[in-house]
């Protein structure tokens, strides 16, 4: 070992903290009554889901032409929306599932909001597929159930029909993954419960957790299980969602690299909305010493080697459509750099190429005013990119004669600002009613850092 | 049934006993007053209130009776086809009505029809809507209050009386009458009274033609133009294939001698010489740009090279040109199987082009003036004079029949303030219009398929309208009006029977007894007849113009001229109350909804203005001062730089209607424009010159008003070049969807097989077709883009209007769309028409992206879209390549229940929600399969014609079986021209087109613009 230079790495969890500290640390704000700023963030978000509902009912009642698409561009807002909220979703699956099978231990901290996230970024997503359909009250339709119209089914050459399988499946194995991993904390919710209620309902959820070494080995087993099967699904359902694109005829949209291409946005983006979150949380619950810079820092490393991936794709993109002398494909690049929508695409780039590059120097990814600011322009960054995709492709196709512009309606706006309060009103309440840290995994974190600093110490 | 109960025990459908002793209901009121107490009273009377407020909340249904007889030939769901003639306009084309159940539900071309000879306009189709108009007068009225026809015939006959005793002056101011019956009824009409005339005039005018052929023939007549026996065509501003006098006969004459299938091939010269872009323009083989001021010196210069060819000497000096000189080159070589039309109302010009033809020996073969054209016989100065006696008091009756100078004639002066010198002003109209609202008396005149009525539009072709539908009002004809009010009413159908039986029958040409005669006529809809004698006299060189054309305006070349002219889709703006024809897009500005000030791309930058800012127009006026009009400003290439176009017709009263058409929701906006009407009014920005009509005049001043006003544009990108630097070199232009061959090319081809590549593999299982694959080829050569196919895919197929923000919002639903490309080309603006529809794709793009299974593929090559499966994600149109699928955004409400009648019933009316487009008339495929099988046959090639292929005047459209070797279709599929736009993307369409041909075959080799 002599030859092998020993790494101090800074303890994961700073203050430390004994394992009752935690408990009551991550406990604290469920435990007593929210806070004015709590309140604030909550009403405005109610208010956003509000105005979401309200224009989602107008628009069910009168029609999609409340929305701004044409007979050229058919989707706009709706599906650029939907894939801007499933891509959000994958960094709460890389986090709880990949890294946990890689026992990457500082993922302890931050993997439960960020699986959160996930899944209400996951219903965020699977209301935009839902409505902007011509007749959403048919959407059970697109499943293939059995039924009395002789032999009419689903059609398995869409892959409109694959996403709702991809979807359904990510959302399911999500929760439940989620809430596995809730089972040992609502536990020690019931056991710290003061009133009946609260210790009945979490009684409930905890499925009786006695805490004993065989639970616990059970437990590890299934959580293990599960991370194996969430695992490809990081993957897959990006990839899938890429296929809506990928099948079709449209120049801009018939590409092969969309899958790795989609997949290693998605996790950018997921991990742009994590550090949005966890920067947030961290402050306003008093979490400092269980979100420390060391995470944000890790995840900094992973915004810059995801968006480093997306700069490359952007490149390889321009240049086979350059290369490949196809002139559909040189003309939906150009058309999207220099066209009428070249200001989406310049913001795009700016947001996802340019600026992650800041995080290479240490003094930015350790100031969280600097990182906040950047995790923002990345959300924007990826939004731009979904509606570069969707909206420029579309509006110049084959045809010069059906080309036109898109110009979101107030209830395109209006529906997206309804998306971000739904999400951010589930995220609100999820942060008073459970746990935002993983309590029993931190305390295993709290002992592997300790474990670590003794056996340096030898 | 007893009546031995209680009185105060009785109520309706109350069980009693009757003496047989079974049970009954009674439902009887009692008897008599008498034993009726205050409760039962009550009872009744709440009873007999809820009754009548039940009964009411009905509508009135009038012989809502099923056929307890069936009638003769009559089986519900079938269609039955009436002939009979249009009278969208005055030319006179052959209809066929198609009869549902009783109800007209739409007009198609009449394929036997000598005029027509099938096709029919898009204002000729869209006509039928207006039977189903609600707001169309149904009673007659005096002074605005409903009264009878008694009512109105007593009270007018004793003012005629007062008239006739007096002597006062009687006029009756119509549109030009094609028919003979109503012609001679005028006549007796008139007779009665010691000062009447009759005045005609024409919304757009060609009175000078008229005016000429006196001054030349001795005769004020309007020759027949016959495209089909002209290989050289040249245009001086006439478009007579989109607007002027009988597009639809000169489209199919204008075909007849562009057929590129025979051998060898033969096909016409065009030359269009014009200030700004016409429909015939874009079509022509050549076309000369030159301002409006110029077209008589150009008239001059043709007639001098023509003379100096003949040998005739010219009192003139003129320098011509040599694009003119390259015209006359053209023309001489084809002499005598030449045509030069001149749409220029003035008098000199039209004897110029007439000396022109006559040196070509046209007269008599391409100018048919023994046998003349009945079309137009509008005369301006008659007009004229007309205004100035109603002004000066002079006129004690005037009846206006069918037209409305208060709209049409704005440019005379103020017609409210004029017919208010009028005593007794009588309009005899289908509809409520400006005139209408000055008269004193308004007779309702039903539309043309309730009434029997007859026309000769050409001398020896006699036609019958026939009515296909009881009177929907209580409306009378002209005929009927004027028989009524010499005393003796007849009814429409005994006037024109007995006039046939009597004058018409003695010119026939077959001999069949007068019975069969006539119903062999009302059968066929039309009869050749010999034409009445002209007495016409040779040319006469005396009466060309003495001197060189004076300069008539003192036009600077700095000056902006104001072309005023009329629309493909609206014309003059009768129909202006026709949401079909203002939601058919120009076939070359691709506006809707709206007229606007077109500049060429020049001309706009000199002035700084872009599309849509709107100008304030100013120009002087024939009775001084000066007339004004604020119009949106759109850039049209391809038009003389010194000229601002506006398109007539626009700003009818009737149009505010449309304030409220198409979807209302929060970001609507509505599809009349400042004034609440569609479009502004540009009629009295007309003016008089001499005495005709002039359709230009000089702009004193153009302001920009700093205002906007969006136009609904269902193109934005003009061209089938990608924008600079969006292609790799030489690949800017996107051949692979309109292509072109030009004429030496095709000659040399000839024989050769078409220019698709084998289809390249694919990874779906190919389809099987075992029966009929059904195709379609359109001839892009053929195809003038008049729009004819577009109405009659809206009409056949229940398509909605969605009003102008929709077609802003590029929504507009039309299954069938004309696409138009403007080139640019050493100086020239190229035009290309490609109507646009769904390819009905073998490996099509949209079947396999549907998640539930929406649109499927038929065993004969259908692509089938099943509304009541869409659950609407629209990613099948995104998939389109051709975006030919069309997406209900809203629930087009049907409001107007009467225009529902309009509905074909084999048609599903689509709700919200669900995507939609062409289905290739699937209905008409499956109806001739039924009549096929019915008589144990297969189906006749052509026998499926869909809506599009029917109308089109211009016989570009070709639908058939691909299975069938010997099929028209498979035969033009085997042609050189034949193609399939896109075909890289191996789609399969089963849609061909067959390419443009250019003939560059110029005598110099140079092209002048």
């Amino acid at each position: 070992m002599a030859d092998v230079p020993i790494v101090f790495r800074p303890p994961l969890i700073e203050g430390n903290k004994s394992l009752a500290d935690i408990t009551r640390d991550v406990s604290r704000p469920m435990e007593r009554r929210p806070t004015a700023m709590w309140w604030t963030a909550f009403g405005a978000s109610l208010a956003a889901l509000l105005l979401g509902l309200v224009a989602v009912t107008y628009q069910i009642a009168t029609g999609i032409g409340t929305w701004g698409l044409n007979r050229t561009v058919g989707w706009g807002f709706d599906i650029t929306n939907f894939v801007f909220w499933v891509g959000i979703g994958h960094a709460g699956t890389l986090i709880s599932a990949v890294l946990f099978l890689f026992r990457q231990h500082w993922r302890t901290s931050v993997n439960r909001a960020a699986e959160a996230m996930t899944i209400f970024a996951v219903m965020c997503a699977a209301i935009f597929p839902l409505i902007h359909m011509g007749r959403p009250w048919l959407a059970f339709w697109v499943f293939p159930y059995p039924n009395y119209r002789g032999s009419l089914w689903v059609n398995f050459r869409s892959p409109l029909l694959w996403d709702v399988f991809a979807i359904s499946t990510y959302f399911t194995i999500s929760l439940v993954f989620w809430y596995v991993g809730l089972i040992p904390d609502l536990a020690t919710l019931r056991d710290r419960a003061t009133t009946k209620v609260r210790r009945l309902v979490c009684g409930l959820l905890s499925l009786g957790w006695n805490g004993s070494a065989r639970t616990w080995v059970r437990y590890e087993l299934v959580y293990l299980l599960l991370a194996g099967l969430a695992t490809p699904l990081v993957i897959s359902v990006h990839s899938i969602v890429s296929f809506d694109f990928a099948t079709s005829i449209l120049p801009g949209w018939h590409t092969t690299i969309f899958p790795p291409y989609f997949v290693a946005g998605a996790v950018f983006s997921g991990f742009g909305m994590v550090l949005t979150l966890m920067i947030i949380a961290r402050k306003v619950m008093g979490l400092e010493e269980y979100i420390t810079i060391r995470h944000i820092e890790a995840m900094c490393k992973i915004v810059i080697a995801t968006g480093g991936i997306v700069g490359l794709t952007y490149a390889t993109e321009f240049f086979i459509a350059l290369y490949s002398g196809s002139k559909w494909e040189y003309f939906v690049f150009l058309n999207r750099a220099m066209g009428p929508f070249a200001w989406a695409y310049w913001i795009m780039v700016g947001c996802n190429v340019l600026a992650p590059q800041l995080l290479w120097f240490k003094r930015i990814r350790t100031s969280l005013a600097a990182v906040f600011a950047i995790s923002i322009l990345v959300n924007i960054g990826m939004w731009f990119e979904r509606f570069v995709i969707i909206v420029t492709s579309l509006h110049r196709d084959y045809l010069p004669a059906s080309w036109t512009h898109y110009v979101p309606t107030s209830m395109e706006i209006a529906t997206f600002i309804g998306s971000f309060g739904l999400f951010f009103t589930c995220f609100l309440l999820f942060c008073r009613f459970v746990p935002v840290i993983a309590i029993a995994e931190v305390k295993g974190a709290v002992a592997h850092d300790r474990h670590q600093s003794e056996t340096h110490h030898e | 049934m007893s009546q031995k109960e209680e009185p105060s025990k009785m109520s309706h459908s109350e069980p009693v006993r009757n003496p047989e002793g079974t049970e009954t209901v009674v439902a009887t009121f009692p008897v008599g007053p008498a034993g009726v107490g205050r409760r039962s009273f009550l009872k009744l009377a709440g009873f007999t209130l809820a009754g009548t407020a039940v009964s009411g909340c009905r509508r009135p249904v009038e012989k809502a009776i099923p056929f307890l007889v069936q009638p003769e030939a009559t089986v519900p769901g079938r269609a039955i086809w009436y002939a009979s003639t249009c009278g969208g306009c005055n030319a006179g084309c052959g209809v066929l009505v198609k009869n549902r159940d009783g109800r007209p539900i739409k007009l198609e071309g009449n394929p036997d029809h000598p005029l027509s000879q099938g096709g029919l306009c898009a204002i000729g189709q869209a006509c039928i809507l207006e039977l189903y108009d609600s707001h169309r007068p149904a009673d007659p009225s005096i002074g605005g209050q409903k009264v009878t026809w008694t009512e109105l015939d007593g009270k007018l006959m004793e003012r005629l009386e007062h008239i006739r005793q007096n002597g006062g002056a009687v006029r009756l101011l119509t549109g030009t009458i094609t028919s003979p019956t109503s012609r001679s009824m005028i006549q007796q009409f008139l007779a009665g009274f010691a000062d009447a005339r009759h005045v005609t005039y024409d919304a757009v005018s060609c009175s000078a033609i008229l005016d000429a052929h006196q001054r030349t023939h001795g005769q004020r007549v309007l020759p027949r133009f016959r495209f089909d026996r002209a290989d050289v065509i040249v245009g001086l501003d006439a478009d007579f294939l989109g607007t002027w006098i009988s597009p639809v006969e000169y489209t199919a004459g204008y075909r007849a001698l562009r057929r590129l299938e025979s051998d060898p091939i033969r096909r016409s010269y065009h030359v269009q010489i014009e200030a700004r872009m016409s429909l015939t323009g874009a079509n022509a083989d050549r076309r000369i740009v030159v301002a409006p001021d110029e077209y008589t010196r150009v008239a001059v210069s043709l007639a001098a090279s023509l003379a100096e060819k003949v040998g005739v000497e010219l009192p003139l000096r003129v320098t011509v040109e040599p694009a003119i000189q390259d015209v006359a080159e053209r023309l001489w070589q084809a002499h005598g199987h030449s045509l030069i039309v001149c749409g220029v109302n003035d008098v000199d010009t039209q004897v110029w082009i007439s000396f022109c033809n006559h040196l070509l020996g046209n007269y008599g073969r391409t100018l048919d003036v023994e046998q003349p054209s009945y079309q137009m016989a509008g005369d301006d100065r008659a007009v004229k004079a007309l205004f100035d006696e109603i002004l000066t008091g002079q006129v004690a009756a005037l009846i206006v029949r069918g037209v409305n100078p208060a709209y049409d004639l704005a440019a005379l002066g103020d017609w409210s303030k004029a017919l208010s010198r009028v005593p007794c002003v009588v309009n005899v109209t289908e509809t409520h219009n400006e005139t209408s609202a000055l008269a004193h008396y308004v007779c309702p005149e039903p539309h043309f398929l309730e009434r029997w009525d007859d026309s000769e539009p050409a001398a020896g072709v006699a036609a019958v309208t026939q009515p296909v539908i009881q009177r929907l009002g209580r409306t009378r004809t002209l005929a009927e009006c004027l028989s009524a009010w010499m005393g003796r009413p007849r009814s429409d159908r005994e006037i024109v029977q007995a006039f046939w039986m009597d004058a018409i029958y003695a010119r026939r040409q077959s001999g069949d007894e007068p019975q069969r005669f006539w119903d062999q006529t009302v059968h066929d809809g039309y009869a050749n007849i010999h034409a009445s004698a002209t007495a016409l006299s040779p040319f006469q060189t005396a009466a060309l113009p003495a001197g060189p054309p004076a300069p008539s305006e003192t036009v600077s070349a700095n000056d902006l001229q104001l072309v005023l002219y009329p629309k493909v889709t609206l014309r003059e703006g009768t129909h202006a109350h026709n949401p079909w024809l203002q939601e058919l897009p120009d076939p070359i500005s691709r506006i809707a909804w709206d007229n606007y000030a077109s500049l060429a791309p020049a001309a706009a930058a000199r002035m700084g203005v872009r599309e849509g800012d709107v100008l304030k127009l100013t120009v002087s006026h024939t009775e001084g001062g000066e007339r004004e009009i604020e119009l949106p400003v759109h850039i049209q290439p391809g038009q003389h730089d010194r000229i601002v176009a506006v398109a007539l017709g626009y700003g009818r009263m009737g149009t505010e209607r449309f304030a409220e058409i198409g979807p209302q929701w929060l970001e609507a906006r509505p599809s009349v424009g400042p004034t609440g009407r569609v479009g502004v009014h540009a009629a009295p920005l007309l003016r008089y010159r001499g005495d005709h009509l002039c359709y230009t005049n000089t702009i004193t001043r153009a302001v920009k008003t700093g205002r906007r006003h969006a136009l609904a544009a269902i193109q934005s990108y003009d061209s089938l070049t990608v924008p600079a630097g969006m292609a790799p070199h030489g690949q800017e232009k996107r051949h692979e969807i309109v292509r072109e061959i030009s004429l030496a090319a095709l000659t040399d081809s000839a024989g050769r097989s078409p220019a698709t590549r084998p289809a390249p593999p694919s990874l779906w299982p190919e389809h099987r077709y075992d029966g009929h694959r059904w195709g379609m080829v359109i001839d892009l050569d053929a195809c003038t883009g008049c729009g004819g196919c577009v109405l009659a895919c809206q009409i056949e197929n229940n398509i909605p209007v969605v009003g102008k923000d929709e077609m802003a919002r590029s929504r507009e639903m039309h299954w069938l769309r004309i696409d138009r490309y403007f080139a640019e080309h050493e100086g020239r603006t190229d035009v290309t028409f490609q109507p646009m529809l769904c390819h009905h794709c073998e490996n099509a793009p949209c079947e396999t992206v549907c998640p539930v299974l929406a649109t499927v593929h038929s065993t004969e090559g259908l692509n089938q879209q099943v509304y009541n499966r869409c659950v609407g994600t629209r990613y099948c149109a995104n998939n389109c390549p051709y975006k030919m699928r069309r997406f209900n955004w809203f629930d087009y409400a049907h409001q107007d229940a009467l225009e529902n009648m309009i509905l074909n019933p084999d048609v599903t009316v689509r709700s919200r929600g669900v995507m939609e487009k062409c289905s290739f008339c699937v209905q008409r495929i499956e109806a001739a399969k039924i009549e096929s099988r019915g008589e144990n046959r297969p189906i006749r090639d052509g026998e499926v014609q869909p809506a599009c292929q029917q109308s089109c005047p211009a016989r570009a459209i070709v639908f058939g079986d691909m299975n069938d070797p010997d099929s028209k279709i498979s035969r033009l599929m085997r042609s050189p021209r034949y193609y399939r736009a896109l075909e890289e993307l191996n789609v399969r369409p089963a849609v061909g087109y067959l390419m443009v041909v250019n003939d560059e075959n110029d005598p110099k080799g140079t092209h002048h613009g």
